[in-house]
């Protein structure tokens, strides 16, 4: 097959576009794309539905994003809100905002700051959640795992005015990691050989193998070393 | 029948390895989601596997992925084909391939007195049809060496047996599932057989 010169998608303002093989795609205002789309990159500042799935190399955000499809980018830079009803997967995926999926998320590094509600897994290699909202997820896994509730104080501007001031913190039935690292979290059950469980924490059950440090603030219903 | 599961705890510990490499894997598709089945304990909802698939899966990659990238581990193992082996007489009570076919074409196992998936399936697919009385035993074997040189290079992609006879000679030929084919008058097409469609009734049959 020959190689094909792509042409770029460009909304400016209002509009809409159908879906398909692109170069760059820049949305900028008001813009809905139907169907599939297979790009290079997509920028978008301000507002986008997109009909189908995703698939570029890169994937940049800076305002809100609906979806009903899947996102797959190597690298995924978020600034706003994402809320997509399948899966998004990426090599890099960093976080400033709301991100509510309800498929799985797989990354090799997810940095998050802000909130999320995942429906299906989180898997990462590595994940670092700064909570400053609500965090969700049905199961999360991975080789390093960090949760950390910053002080109030540090994060003005768009976080406040996106995420309302509800107390931070994670929720979700299982952690499975190497290492551990959690604050202000509610699990089920949290498994891994370096676990450290930090302020704030209601774990119902903890299985690690190395070894674990639980925080005089937090609650460990039952340790058990394997 | 049902498959022997083992719980995600026990596998780590069996195969020493750790959470966040199996996390890994399965990111990389080394391990196909179906595999991870979910149940629930007294503990809540817990992990569990196929046994016996699963370890030599892991078995398989622990042995690569020093030398291989996990990206070209992955390349290696074909997400169509199970990773299941079974000995001459499994197969023959499970009825997967009769004993004659098994007698007469099935006697190359592999080291251990194992045959893989792959070598299964071709006989199943010779079992059938023999049985079906189109295809004669020396014929069998003929079909055999096909799969054997052929069907790898397809790459678990699906595609089609195709089987003709002209004035009593027979030939056998793979093309790609949706390849259209049209012969001269003489020769007769004795047998069309979708590969895909075999290898999902030999998994109902394994399963």
């Amino acid at each position: 097959m020959t190689e094909q010169v792509r042409p770029d998608l460009v909304i400016s303002g209002m509009g809409s576009a159908s879906g398909g093989d692109y170069g760059k795609v820049r949305i900028e205002g008001t813009g809905k794309v139907d169907g599939d789309l297979s790009c290079e990159s997509i920028q978008v500042s301000g507002m986008a539905a997109m009909g189908g799935n995703m698939t570029a190399g890169r994937f940049e955000l800076q305002g809100k994003l609906t979806g009903v499809g899947s996102l797959k980018a190597n690298t995924v830079d978020i600034e706003g809100h994402v809320n997509l009803r399948g899966r998004l997967q990426g090599d890099d995926i960093s976080l400033t905002g709301i991100l509510k999926l309800q498929g799985d998320c797989e990354a090799e590094r997810f940095a998050a700051h802000g909130g999320f509600a995942i429906q299906g897994l989180l898997n990462a290699g590595t994940i670092d959640i700064h909570l400053h909202g609500r965090g969700e997820a049905a199961e999360i896994g991975g080789e390093t795992i960090r949760v950390r509730k910053p002080e109030r104080q540090s994060w003005g501007g768009l976080l406040r005015r996106l995420i309302p001031a509800f107390n931070p913190r994670l929720t979700t039935g299982t952690i499975e990691g190497d290492d551990v690292h959690l604050e202000a979290t509610t699990a089920g059950i949290v498994r891994g050989s370096h676990v450290h469980i930090g302020e704030g924490c209601e774990i119902r059950l903890v299985e690690y193998r190395t070894e674990l440090i639980v925080h005089p603030d937090a609650n460990v219903a039952k340790r058990v070393k394997i | 029948m049902d498959t022997e599961l083992i719980s995600k705890k026990d596998l780590l510990e069996l195969m020493n390895i750790s959470y966040g490499q199996l996390y890994r894997w399965k990111r990389k598709q080394l391990i196909p989601e179906e595999w991870f089945i979910r149940k629930s304990t007294f503990t809540g909802q817990e992990t569990f596997f196929p046994k016996a698939q699963i370890l030599s899966r892991i078995g398989k990659i622990i042995a690569m992925k020093d030398d291989l990238s996990l990206d070209e581990v992955a390349g290696k193992l074909s997400p169509l084909l199970y990773d299941l082996r079974l000995r001459r007489e499994e197969i023959i009570e499970r009825n997967i391939v009769s004993s004659l076919v098994m007698d007469r074409l099935g006697n190359r196992a592999d080291g251990d007195g194992t045959y893989s998936f792959e070598r299964m399936l071709f006989l199943f697919t010779a079992d059938k049809l023999l049985q079906t009385g189109e295809m004669n035993l020396e014929e069998g074997g003929q079909l055999l060496q096909t799969l054997q040189e052929h069907f790898s290079k397809f790459e678990g992609k699906g595609c089609d047996l195709v089987f003709i006879r002209k004035m009593g000679v027979s030939a056998f030929a793979l093309i790609s599932a949706s390849g259209e084919l049209y012969f001269e008058g003489k020769v007769k097409l004795v047998a069309r057989l979708s590969m895909t469609v075999c290898l999902e009734e030999l998994k109902t049959k394994l399963t």
